[in-house]
């Protein structure tokens, strides 16, 4: 493959390119791998390792030709979208991010919209008629930069790109990235790439928007492709939960090419990662461009599901698709619920994210102390705290289940809980669950939510379910074993080196 | 207040309950001055026993307040908020850790049957523990009541390489994270800072 005007230090990211991991870095060699299987992605060029190796090995200096490489290889980019990197015409803005061959922690994050001034500021607002959006993107841009790169970005688009550039190269040989790599018997020279990839908008015209897209529904598993779609929504927007989010059939209706083009390009990622897919995306003026995509998390349901169902279309084999699905997730499916017909009749009083599962119900109290001598003297409680102190750890143990309103999944609360089995929702939001003091709820832990009153809760029996039957079917036959539980029996599986 | 007695009293406090026996680790004070003490308390109404454990009682608890703000004064404020924020760094490394050895995705708990994954999470919290000590060290020069924490984590770290999984992050035991836990609160004390406003910040959920 001949490769265009550029050296073998910085290197424009192209279809069926020879790019190797250990050179240009998992997330370019992504890039190329998607671009190669015929799926628009926006431009990119990168800054291959061995750059980082002459940065370091020179100490701490780029190797002159570098910034005119970086220079040479943004024409690509600017070739293929139209705009200019620092231009004020149809200005070009792209992302920054590290990437070495095995991602690691404390190597430098993601620095977005980088390019822009208050010059560009000014363009973006004239081109997209919207300066709400261009002063929000630039705000985002100023602190995430000042926070990744630690230095307030100069107005010079150049001078930000190369400050990016030094600070993921200088990141490589941070304390947590070393500790990394000496934990792990990592080569300590083998240095990270840059990735430099064009910003595309959604927030350009009446043809553009954002959205995430599953190949298969996540929640059931049922074989038709799931999305949202947000029309003028730009990219760092989380599409999904919000509520201007529209079915991804008002994208089929409005731009019928970009959702055929997005639809089929599903059908070659899964088929090409052999699982199931979620996939970011962005129209800009018509034009499909795929940002991200990744094996998606989904409910035990979807997760047996979509085993099964990969299986029947030829994808994975009986012993592939076994692998699919664990012991933990037979569980969950097992695990009784609460009654779908009570919560739909029980509007949620709070919500929260999942800590540590498990159904109950109970007499919400707001005190450890209170929590310890109620439960002591036989009731059921459950602790609302607006976060966890070391002194609640006694009553969070004597009750049924705890709910937080701050903290996330790795807060102290969610430790102590599940070390205890303790049902645990945490974060559900400052004077959510402490005003239900008093009152009879019931917190479901799976999905993280809370009910008033006590909700019927179902228990799922086995033999009942088609797709149990099925794939009790398949590890019995696949381990001449004739365990009729089929947790039992996927514990045995992954005993004997299954996943 | 001296610093065993300010010990055993914030030791009552950051336990919620806690047995007499399991008083002196946990405080850094040994048996029969944390005994002493102990019937001190008890006898001037700032501890109170229900069940066989300690508790503060109300009493207990203001003056536990008024020792700690006393303690606070002679503390280099803008020192302690310096090495609390570097305290910040670790923790989060800590949570994620903890996180490691409880859950192997986001929805599947590690059940302790592979080795390897969990050597591998000792391992990291062994390198985590050691790059810790110079700033444990520096937080006890600072605010010497912190002493016996040092010896607290070694201990927690040596069962847990001994064998013992349960000290990585048992609670109501000096486990690793309890300590941590335990640690955590004594820093946002002395800083002059809440567990709410940090949790509000993201720094002490």
């Amino acid at each position: 493959m001949m490769v265009p005007t550029s050296t073998v230090r910085v290197q424009p990211i192209l279809r069926d390119g020879s790019l190797t991991r250990e050179s240009a870095g998992g997330k370019a060699w992504g890039i190329q791998r998607m671009l190669t299987l015929g799926i628009p992605v926006p431009p990119a060029f990168v800054v291959t390792t061995e750059v980082c190796r002459a940065y370091h090995a020179g100490g701490r200096a780029l190797p002159a030709a570098v910034l005119d490489e970086v220079r040479a290889a943004m024409v690509h980019l600017e070739d293929a979208t139209g705009r200019q990197f620092g231009g004020t015409e149809r200005p070009l803005l792209v992302s920054v991010r590290s990437g070495a061959a095995v991602s690691m922690p404390g190597m430098m994050d993601t620095v977005l919209n980088l390019g822009m001034t208050t010059a560009i500021q000014e363009a973006l607002a004239t081109e997209t008629v919207d300066p709400a959006y261009a002063n929000d993107t630039r705000r985002r841009f100023l602190e995430q930069f000042e926070n990744v790169v630690q230095t307030t970005p100069p107005e010079d688009p150049w001078a930000q790109l190369d400050l990016a550039i030094r600070a993921v190269l200088d990141s490589w040989h941070s304390t947590r990235a070393i500790a990394y790599r000496r934990s792990r018997g990592l080569d300590d020279d083998a240095g990270t790439a840059v990735t430099v990839q064009a910003m595309v908008f959604g927030n350009l015209d009446d043809a553009s928007g954002t959205g995430v897209l599953f190949s298969r529904d996540p929640l059931s598993g049922n074989p038709a492709p799931y999305g949202e779609w947000l029309p003028r929504g730009q990219g760092e927007e989380i599409v999904s939960g919000r509520a201007d989010a529209r079915p991804l059939d008002a994208l089929a209706a409005h731009l019928p090419s970009a959702h055929d083009e997005l639809l089929a390009a599903a059908r070659v990622l899964e088929h090409d990662a052999r699982d199931v897919q979620d996939i970011e995306f962005t129209v800009q003026s018509g034009a499909l461009w795929l940002l991200q995509t990744r094996s998606a998390k989904r409910t035990p349901r979807a997760a047996l599901r979509c085993a099964i169902d990969l299986q029947r279309d030829g994808v994975l084999s009986v012993a592939e698709a076994l692998d699919r699905v664990s012991a933990e997730q037979l569980r969950a499916l097992l695990r009784p619920s609460l009654d779908p017909s009570a919560v739909s009749a029980s509007p949620p009083v709070a919500a929260g994210k999942p800590a540590c599962p498990g159904i109950a119900t109970g007499v919400v109290v707001t005190d450890a102390d209170e929590a310890e001598r109620r439960a002591d003297e036989g009731e059921a409680v459950i602790l609302a705290r607006p976060t966890t102190d070391p002194d609640d750890v006694a009553g969070m143990s004597a009750a049924v289940a705890v709910v937080t309103e701050l903290g996330g999944a790795t807060s102290h609360a969610a430790v102590v809980c599940r070390e205890m089995a303790v049902p645990c929702v945490v974060g559900c939001g400052v004077d959510t669950v402490t005003a239900l003091a008093g009152k009879i709820a019931t917190v479901d832990a799976d999905t993280g939510t809370v009910y008033l009153g006590e909700l019927p809760v179902r228990t799922p029996v086995a033999a009942e379910d088609p797709d149990l039957v099925l794939f009790a079917g398949w590890l019995r036959d696949a381990l001449g074993d004739s365990e009729a539980d089929v947790v039992k029996i996927k514990e045995r599986h992954q005993q004997r080196g299954g996943l | 207040m001296d610093i065993d007695r300010l010990r055993v009293l914030q030791t009552i406090r950051l336990k919620g309950r806690v047995l007499p026996a399991d008083l002196p680790a946990s405080a850094g004070v040994d048996e029969s001055n944390c005994a002493t003490i102990t019937q001190d308390f008890l006898t001037s109404g700032m501890a109170e026993e229900a069940r066989g454990r300690l508790k503060l009682t109300t009493a207990g608890r203001e003056r536990l307040a008024e020792s700690l703000a006393t303690e606070r004064d002679t503390i280099d404020d803008r020192t302690v908020r310096d090495l609390y924020a570097q305290f910040g760094d670790f923790n989060t490394e800590l949570k994620s850790l903890m996180t490691r050895w409880q859950l192997k995705t986001a929805d599947t708990p590690n059940l302790h049957d592979d080795p390897d994954y969990d050597r591998a999470v000792v391992d990291d919290l062994a390198a985590l523990d050691a790059r810790f000590r110079s700033l444990l060290a520096r937080l006890v020069d600072t605010a010497p009541r912190l002493g016996h924490y040092p010896r607290r984590f070694a201990d927690a770290l040596a069962r847990v390489q001994a064998g013992d999984h349960s000290w990585f992050a048992k609670p109501l035991a000096d486990s690793y994270h309890t300590v941590w836990f335990e640690l955590h609160e004594d820093l946002i004390g002395l800083a002059g800072l809440t567990r709410l406003e940090e949790a509000a910040a993201g720094r002490a959920e």
